[in-house]
């Protein structure tokens, strides 16, 4: 893997690393993703309680579908890391409910539940186009503080005891918290549209 | 009509980060599929995740790890489309299904109570929770039950009322074994939900009791 991508690897061009996947199969663009993202969902498989064996290959198959679905993504919807997030959780999930099945037989696609990566709609463009808009402007104006009590309660699954610790708050602030980060999305939200 | 009953934010939140039981997700899913607000929401939501992943601390990959992923960009690169099973049930026959439900296997229709029938859906995935769709007619008191789990109940078509409010296309309904609601269908027209049951069903009065030892939900 080339070194020089180390250093350009500003979060800023991660974006048009993929846009230059889709475009022309850019092998440099991809190892650059690969070095940055493949550590960290495998640290993010890992804490879903899979072995290191499987987390490395849950990684492996996420950044494998990242340079098969480049042509798939759209920036104004999401940025790269939700994007690569998307479609790692999507397969968290699809291995998960495979370990509890076995083998199964019947194919699923857990992306379609989500609607997360599907190729955009022409019919629908100018809804996702608003929808964009309010979640970009939502986005912008929680405070950092509150998106990360979110990040920590849902995405790290981390017990309220552990975030009270993370963000040096009393155990009892972290469920209001939480709450009213949630409320304050749901009336900025309410505010775009 | 616009949809007055929403899933809880933390429902949401479990749905964006994809920690929901199987059965719960697709109730949230059809909420989803009628509500825009609560689609921004967990999109906004699912920008958290990705806010999150890029501050995990990395877990070294092993050496060989892009070597063997070089290897395999030669396939090609949009992978054959997964070959999905027909819808079983159409937009028509039940709207506001979304699609990759309508995909699952169903079973038949079956009789429940007078006006009152249920038909299951057949998740490809073993879930705690079973979901089944639940047609009242027009007037009728619908199945009235307790449960020892947690119920989620999204409007299909038609609505129902209880002392939570009127339930409307798209409508949410959440119960829970503190929650005793006797909803009572709308008159003019039969009601449909889909709903996600977890734990057990007790039927509650005479026709509960007599049919319940018929009747594997
Ligand atoms: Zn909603």
């Amino acid at each position: 893997m080339p070194d020089r991508n180390k250093e350009a690897a500003r979060p800023a061009d991660w974006e048009a690393r993929i846009g230059a996947i889709a475009a022309h199969q850019d092998r440099t663009a991809f190892a650059a993703l690969f070095e940055y993202f493949a550590p960290r969902i495998k640290t993010y498989m890992q804490r879903s309680g899979v072995n290191d064996v499987r987390a490395e290959e849950l990684a492996q198959e996420t950044m494998l579908a990242v340079w098969r679905k480049a042509a798939l993504f759209d920036p104004a919807s999401a940025n790269a890391a939700t994007w690569i997030f998307a479609i790692a959780r999507n397969l968290r999930i699809d291995a998960y409910r495979r370990e509890r099945r076995g083998q199964i037989g019947e194919t699923s696609d857990v992306a379609l539940e989500f609607h997360a990566d599907e190729a955009p709609q022409p019919d629908a463009s100018l809804a996702s186009a608003q929808s964009d808009r309010r979640v970009r402007a939502a986005l912008a104006a929680l405070s950092a503080e509150q998106v990360r009590v979110i990040e920590l309660s849902f995405f790290e699954e981390k017990a309220h005891s552990e975030i009270a610790k993370i963000l040096g708050i009393p155990l009892g602030t972290v469920k209001s918290r939480m709450r009213l980060a949630m409320k304050r999305l749901r009336t900025l939200l309410e505010e775009q549209s | 009509m616009s949809i007055e009953h929403h899933p809880d934010d933390l429902m949401l939140a479990g749905f964006a980060a994809g920690t929901l039981d199987h059965g719960q997700h697709v109730a949230i899913a059809t909420h989803l599929a009628a509500c825009p607000k609560c689609r921004d929401f967990v999109r906004v939501l699912e920008q958290t995740g990705g806010a999150m992943l890029s501050r995990l601390p990395p877990a070294p990959m092993s050496s060989t790890a892009f070597e063997h992923i070089q290897s395999r960009l030669t396939e090609p690169m949009s992978p054959a489309p997964i070959a999905l099973s027909p819808a079983s049930v159409s937009e028509s026959e039940i709207p506001g299904l979304p699609e990759f439900v309508r995909r699952y296997r169903f079973g038949k229709w079956i009789w429940v109570a007078p006006s009152v029938h249920m038909r299951p859906i057949l998740l490809p995935h073993p879930s705690d929770t079973r979901v089944f769709l639940l047609r009242s007619g027009s007037g009728t008191k619908m199945l009235e039950h307790s449960h020892s789990g947690v119920e989620m109940t999204c409007v299909l078509s038609g609505a129902f009322r209880h002392e939570g409010g009127r339930f409307g296309p798209g409508d949410f309904d959440f119960g829970d074994d503190t929650v005793d609601h006797q909803p009572v269908v709308d008159d003019g027209q039969e009601c449909i939900c889909l709903v996600a049951m977890q734990g057990e069903l007790r039927l509650n009065g005479l026709v509960g009791r007599l049919i319940q030892p018929f009747l594997r939900l």
